[in-house]
């Protein structure tokens, strides 16, 4: 198919990953900071995605880093998770604004 | 035994070790007679010395090892064994030896008695180093070892505020002297190559008399420090806070002696340095009438025998710069034996009347005391010059030199301190030992010695009584002017005193002398035995010169308001400074560093999206950087 | 052919684009989760649209599948009770809302200036060299990224672990 232009389809990881990068920067639960890292990774997988499929070679080494990025992030999540569980545990909280104990 | 000179000090230095160590806990009592026979032992190898040197063995260099040899420095630890150190050797040893047995009884319920008998064996060993030294530079070990040893002793009852006082007065004015004597040596040094006293000595002639004046001026100012001439005086009287054998032995035979014995030893120095004899001369005398007129109206025993010791000392500088080494040494070796006496026995007289020293209180102690009243008395009459004493040969010939070899003011000045000391020591004889008692309470319980403190009085009387004649008769020609003059003699210089000995004139002089003498005796028997005048009475008009004198001319009063206020105010100086700059220094570097990180602090806020925020600011600025840079905005 | 993949494209472009505006701005964290979901339903489509078939399904699987569920675990056991909703964003905000525009423009603007090279490559056939270059040129890091699954893996259950009082 000739096709939808590259262009495009990094304008859409562009754009999907500063939704992302806002949302971890603007809401306050840990879990939902957690979902937009998500999105953020899923922006740079299609963006990597697009590139190889372009530009790519035969050995679709871009796909192999795609891979790899999938093992980061679910290792990532699993483990975030269980840091906020921890914390929740602490004080029944997952407010980040009231997460400073480590102030100063 | 002259090859095992290095044995006399030995003895003493291992009564030291041996004391040092064990005393305190095992040997207790047994240190005092273990150093008093170390030294009675230095005592006997001093005899021997003395009789070789005498048989024959006129000058003898005994070295032990080579202690510098840096290119052209070489100093030797080597003792040289000559008439002048053979008789100082005697003189030392003996009268420690004396004093030792003495304080066995004196120091007896003392509980520092270990201490005592550590540090007075260390000082007789550092004063024979002093003497037995061939060169300035062991000298110097030893000046400096009797320098320590005083302050030690000086300061022996610490506990107490006026001795440490003293005893760091002491050593501060004995540095100041210290510092001459060094740079007496390095000037000797420097001009001759050598601190040898026979090296110096051969080659007098190098040196400009300018130049010569200088390095016995140098000298001399040691001298004065260590011997309590003018300027250097106060700390004698001072002293007399230490047990008072420390004040008979170190203050009076031989310590205070070592200044007399650096210029008698460098004679051949200062025989070619005129103006620097000149102004030993003149320090001298005008030390000798200044202490004796404040010792006039002292009230403290000791007091009185200290201002005494000085102004016999200044009588032998005065010796030594009219030209007459000998008669300073015969004087040094008589005066040790009759003030090391009086000491002993006003140390005999407050250990009696338990510890009181004012001689306001005493009065009609003969009676109770008489072994020490007779000793004292003769003391007495040696330090009056009453012939046949002791004391009579030795200074009779230090003032008839002084008109003999054309000094004639100076003459005078030591007739009148002559006077001047007959009275001083009837006044205080009189005021201890006659008269009704002043004190009832003191007077009941006062007694006489124990025999071991006794024993060494009449043995120092012994020596005050016939010393004198044995060593100085007849004048001018005695045993001790055949035995010293090779020492003074040196390379063509003949001592002034060797002129032919003509009696005539000596006996005039000696005359005139004794009846000075008889005078000052005269008036204080009369003040204080019979009041004609009243002592107070004489007070009362002299008025104004009374008080100059009671408060010693207000000396230690002008060395305290100018030399000790400027240097606190210099070190207080130093300290504002310390404290203010250098200390301010370091403190605002200090807070500089708390200001700082109280700042970038606030950036650690403990809330994560704020660290998330700063990385997408960082990622900003990068985008920045990296967009000015591909569009040309930054160079490079 | 055309039409019917710039359509395509554009349907799944507003899913995605939508869909994340809506995980960040919804009140509600069940409703964001979901979304979220949706998100990464859109972006295997999209990898179905360049052809990478292996990863479309790896896509679905893994994110839609396992994460999506995890998030949701995390959701169910971190309950806020009744949280005022006007506390909705950190305070930093305004800030964060500028920064974040201030790099997102230059980024886009790069993003949009690249060269399409123009060949499209037939769809699939994509997973018989991923496989080759996984077990083969990739294998030290496809080992370590084993190891880094078992390490959070232990990492995660230690982090949960409750000490033996707090078991009580």
């Amino acid at each position: 198919m000739t096709a939808v232009p590259l262009p495009a389809f990094i304008a859409v990881s562009t754009l999907l990953f500063f939704i992302g990068a806002a949302g971890v920067l603007m809401k306050r639960n840990a879990v939902v900071i957690l979902m937009c890292v998500e999105l953020m990774l899923n922006a740079a997988n299609l963006a990597l995605v697009a590139f190889s499929r372009r530009y790519g070679s035969v050995d679709e080494r871009g796909s192999v880093f795609v891979v790899f990025v999938f093992v980061i992030a679910a290792a990532e999540v699993a483990v975030g998770l269980a840091i906020v569980l921890s914390a929740y545990r602490n004080r029944p909280t997952v407010d980040v604004d009231e997460l400073h104990q480590l102030k100063g | 035994m002259i090859d095992r000179v290095w044995l006399i000090p030995a003895l003493p230095l291992a009564a030291f070790l041996v004391n040092g160590l064990f005393g305190r806990r095992w040997l207790g009592r047994w240190t005092g007679p273990l150093a008093a026979s170390a030294l009675g032992l230095s005592a006997v190898g001093a005899t021997l010395v003395f009789l070789e040197v005498l048989g024959g063995r006129a000058q003898s260099v005994v070295t032990l090892y080579r202690w510098i040899g840096v290119g052209d420095f070489r100093v030797d630890v080597a003792a040289l064994v000559d008439p002048l150190s053979s008789v100082m050797l005697l003189v030392v040893t003996v009268v420690s030896f004396l004093v030792h047995v003495y304080a066995i009884g004196y120091m007896e319920h003392d509980h520092g008695f270990p201490r005592f008998f550590t540090w007075l064996p260390l000082f007789v060993f550092a004063m024979l180093v002093l003497v037995l030294a061939d060169n300035y530079l062991l000298m110097f070990v030893g000046w400096e070892g009797v320098g320590l040893c005083s302050y030690l002793l000086i300061g022996f009852w610490f506990e107490r505020n006026e001795p440490a006082m003293a005893a760091k007065k002491a050593f501060v004015m004995n540095r100041i002297g210290d510092w001459g004597f060094t740079i007496g040596m390095i000037a000797t040094f420097l001009v001759f190559g050598s601190m040898n006293f026979r090296e110096v000595f051969e080659h007098v002639d190098i040196a400009s008399q300018g130049v010569l004046v200088l390095i016995c001026l140098a000298f001399f100012l040691g001298a004065a420090g260590k011997s309590a001439q003018l300027p250097l005086h106060s700390w004698l009287p001072d002293a007399m806070e230490g047990p008072t054998p420390v004040s008979a032995l170190i203050h009076a035979a031989t310590m205070v002696t070592a200044g007399v014995y650096l210029v008698a030893r460098s004679t051949p120095l200062f025989q070619a340095a005129g103006p620097a004899l000149a102004i030993v001369g003149a320090v001298g005398a005008l030390t000798a009438i200044f202490a004796a007129t404040i010792a006039l109206v002292q009230f403290d025993i000791k007091r009185v025998m200290a201002y005494s010791t000085v102004s016999q000392l200044g009588y032998m500088f005065l010796a030594l710069g009219v030209g007459a080494p000998v008669a300073a040494i015969f004087h040094l070796a008589t005066h040790a034996f009759f003030k090391a006496l009086l000491f002993l026995g006003s140390g005999s007289v407050i250990h009696g009347v338990g510890g009181e020293q004012d001689m306001r209180k005493m009065g009609g102690l003969r009676r109770k005391m008489p072994v020490t009243y007779w000793t004292m008395l003769l003391a007495g009459g040696a330090l009056a010059a009453l012939p046949p004493l002791a004391g009579f040969w030795s200074k009779d010939e230090i003032v008839g030199a002084a008109f003999t070899n054309g000094y004639p003011l100076l003459w005078a000045v030591g007739v009148f301190t002559g006077a001047l000391t007959a009275f001083y020591v009837t006044r205080a004889l009189w005021m201890t030992f006659h008269g009704q008692p002043r004190d009832r309470h003191l007077y009941d319980h006062a007694h006489e010695s124990p025999a071991i403190m006794t024993v060494p009085l009449v043995a120092l009387a012994v020596g005050s009584a016939g010393v004198g004649v044995a060593l100085g008769f007849p004048p001018e020609g005695g045993f001790i002017h055949r035995f010293l003059a090779p020492v003074v003699e040196v390379a063509g210089h003949t001592a002034p005193e060797h002129v032919a000995v003509e009696y005539g004139p000596i006996l005039a002089l000696a005359a005139v002398s004794v009846v000075a003498g008889l005078v000052g005796i005269g008036v204080g028997l009369s003040m204080y035995a019979r009041h004609r005048p009243d002592p107070s009475a004489v007070a009362r008009a002299a008025g104004g010169l009374y008080t100059v004198l009671v408060n010693r001319y207000w000396v230690d009063e002008l060395y305290d308001h100018r030399f000790v206020d400027a240097a606190k105010a210099f070190a207080g100086a130093t300290w504002a400074f310390d404290i203010h700059v250098i200390d301010g220094l370091v403190d605002r570097l200090g807070w500089v560093a708390t200001g700082a990180a109280s700042l970038l602090r606030r950036t650690q806020t403990g809330v994560v999206g704020n660290y998330a925020l700063s990385v997408m600011a960082g990622l900003l600025a990068v985008l920045a950087l990296y967009g000015g840079l591909a569009t040309g905005v930054i160079g490079r | 052919m055309d039409v019917v993949g710039l359509l395509i494209f554009g349907a799944l472009a507003i899913g995605i684009v939508g869909a994340g505006l809506a995980v960040v701005f919804v009140d509600r964290i069940t409703a964001a989760a979901l979304l979220m979901a949706f998100t990464f339903l859109c972006n295997a489509g999209m990898f179905l649209l360049l052809g990478a078939e292996t990863i479309a399904a790896f896509q679905v699987l893994i994110y839609v599948g396992a994460i999506t569920v995890l998030i949701l675990y995390g959701v169910m056991f971190t309950p806020q009770g009744d949280r005022p909703y006007a506390l909705f964003f950190q305070k930093q905000t305004p800030l964060a809302g500028f920064l974040v525009a201030a790099v997102a423009a230059p980024v886009l603007a790069l993003a949009l200036t690249f060269r399409d090279p123009g060949i499209a490559r037939e769809g699939g056939g994509d997973l018989q060299p991923l496989i080759t270059s996984i077990f083969g040129d990739y294998a030290v890091p496809f080992e370590l990224a084993s190891v880094l699954l078992l390490a959070a893996m232990v990492g995660a259950i230690v982090l949960v672990k409750r000490d033996e009082e707090d078991a009580k």
